[in-house]
């Protein structure tokens, strides 16, 4: 039996049915590394809007929501395109006041998450004290103290969001999820959130998973939808799949800081489906993505 | 004396401080940090823990930009994700030296990543600090880098506090639960310390060239100056050999070094040399 008979797989082009306007929105990866792009340019195509977009380590993906229209508010601890500059459309936002925004501290982000995901309102942590961001933020922030030493710690309250996107490298049909390189804040995202979408490189049978289980991060009880969506992370990077498309973003930031220029990149994206993009956007490259992969090289003879 | 660049001398400047204790999360691709780790590595730091994206105790890598997250995970004994990684290591202590840098830094170790202007209506949206607030408290030794050491950028408070040293003094941390250790702050002009929750930074050594004035002029908080400053090491022709040849043969912590219109085609000549290296694999 094809494991594609599972209710749970459904093609990318459905992903717009599975988010509603206004709903809050984990997405995986982090810098440039993972993110659910194909996700995040369907999410686009399908006219979302009001999307509260909550990220770790964002990057592009939060940059192109924002060119898009599709958010209506943004929580995050860090969104940069490093060394192709600041977020030009996320800052835009932020600073004409359009894009409203929660700045959470890294480690209280992913704690809030954590939090959720156990069961508990609120965790604990030695916070970031003497940070200006706390204070910003006493809905999510307070000072507790411990039970036992009286010790002031900062508490962070849990946080649920209705969906978390996380892009991994295979899943069954179950929604069995496995992950190789990088998979950043994304099972966190999951346990945290009420429905959990995978997009993956490839939808594999349970036992390529049973024969690899080491690997397996989130099981298939969290997870309500799977997608198959080949370089799905692209133009950041799936390692071992492929690099992060340096020459794409270099593009993507040349665009993203021109009104004009950005509004005929997201034009482009909503007209074509996600395997017109690969067709335009990858040509005969992918192999040469995947190629620095290979390329990438260790100090021979340093002790690790 | 060899002839070396300023981004040279200050990558050894940081690596001095990188030791076989405790572990470094190096988190986004930061060239020079990158750079400095790689060789405390292959010199004086052999046993220097790393993590790098979600690779943990990961071998020494060459730098690039498209491979530093591959080649992070080839030699890297362990695969965690972010929430393991601040539990086990920010949280419970473990976190060595981690080297950061900011728009805006204060003498009292505060960093500023997140906006110029008012919070809510910025005039300039920084990216956010990530990790960084909770981590230049909790970890061992805070490094600060600066490319351009001026008064816009060493200020006398920051304009909004993202993370801040909290507890300086080796006393006082201990107090706290925290792990004793400086804030080291290396710029190209000098060399910074603070130690000591009531004393301001004083300077440690200047730069080969440079005098201490022109540091004070420059520095937009309180210095303390002692009577007799020394002179930055200078790079041995070793490290140099290393990070040239070894560690960062494509010249990425070069890049944010370089300014203006030169900058892109700077990284554009970087990335054509990766590609044409990947490239010659596949024929």
């Amino acid at each position: 039996m094809s494991s594609r008979t599972n209710g749970k797989v459904v093609p990318l082009e459905n992903l717009g049915e599975l988010v509603r306007d206004g709903e809050s929105v984990a997405f995986g990866g982090g810098w440039f590394a993972n993110h659910p792009m194909a996700a995040v340019r369907q999410l686009i195509r399908a006219g979302r809007t009001g999307i509260h977009a909550i990220t770790v380590v964002g990057s592009v993906d939060m940059d192109l929501l924002a060119a898009a229209g599709t958010l209506g508010h943004l929580s995050f601890s860090m969104v940069t395109l490093e060394a192709f500059g600041l977020a030009p459309n996320v800052r835009k936002g932020i600073e004409s006041g359009s894009l409203p925004f929660t700045e959470y501290t890294g480690l209280g982000l992913l704690i809030g998450l954590e939090a959720q995901g156990r069961g508990m309102p609120y965790l604990p942590y030695r916070g970031p004290f003497g940070s200006d961001i706390p204070g910003r933020y006493p809905e999510i922030y307070a000072t507790t103290h411990c039970p036992f030493t009286g010790e002031q710690l900062t508490a962070v309250r849990a946080l649920q969001p209705d969906v978390a996107i996380v892009h991994a490298l295979r899943a069954d049909a179950e929604g069995n999820a496995q992950w190789d390189g990088t998979s950043g804040p994304d099972v966190e995202m999951a346990k945290a959130a009420k429905r959990v979408i995978v997009t993956c490189e490839e939808v594999v049978d349970r036992q390529v998973i049973v024969d690899n289980a080491h690997m397996t991060k989130l099981p298939g009880y969290y997870v309500d939808a799977v997608i198959e969506a080949p370089f799905g992370a692209h133009p950041t990077s799936h390692v071992p799949r492929y690099a992060m498309d340096a020459w794409e973003l270099m593009d993507y930031a040349a665009a993203a800081s021109d009104p004009a220029a950005i509004a005929e990149y997201v034009a482009q994206i909503r007209e074509e489906t996600e395997e017109g993009y690969r067709a335009r956007v990858l040509k005969d490259r992918d192999s040469v993505l995947s190629a620095l992969v290979d390329a990438a090289e260790l100090i021979e003879g340093a002790q690790a | 004396m060899t002839d070396y660049e300023i981004h040279e001398l200050m990558t050894c400047r940081v690596a001095a401080e990188v030791d076989n204790e405790g572990v470094t999360v190096m988190g986004s691709f930061t060239p020079l940090a990158y750079a400095s780790y790689m060789l405390a590595k292959l010199t004086h730091a052999q046993d220097a823990y790393l993590v790098g994206f979600d690779a943990v105790g990961m071998a020494p890598v060459q730098l690039s930009f498209t491979g530093a997250e591959a080649s992070a995970y080839k030699g890297a004994v362990c695969r965690w994700g972010m929430l393991t990684e601040i539990n086990s290591i920010h949280l419970a202590n473990h976190g060595g030296v981690e080297a950061v840098s900011s728009a805006q830094f204060d003498g009292s170790g505060a960093i500023n990543l997140s906006a110029i202007g008012p919070f809510d209506a910025p005039k300039v949206r920084l990216p956010g600090g990530a990790g960084a607030a909770e981590v230049i408290k909790m970890y061992r030794k805070m490094v600060a880098y600066f490319g351009n050491h001026n008064p816009r950028t060493l200020v006398d408070k920051v304009q909004f506090v993202t993370g801040t040293r909290w507890k300086v003094g080796d006393r006082s941390r201990e107090e706290a639960g925290l792990q004793p250790g400086p804030i080291v702050v290396v710029t190209n002009l000098a060399v910074l310390v603070k130690d000591d929750d009531d004393r301001p930074f004083r300077i440690e050594s200047v730069h080969p060239g440079v005098d201490v004035q022109t540091v004070v002029d420059n520095t937009g908080f309180e210095l303390e100056v002692p009577a007799d400053v020394p002179t930055t090491a200078e790079p041995t022709q070793e490290q140099l050999d290393l990070l040239r040849n070894r560690i960062d043969p494509f010249g990425t912590v070069k890049f944010d070094f370089v300014s203006g219109r030169e900058r892109l085609s700077y990284l554009k000549g970087i990335l054509d040399a990766e590609w044409n290296r990947a490239a010659a694999r596949l024929s």
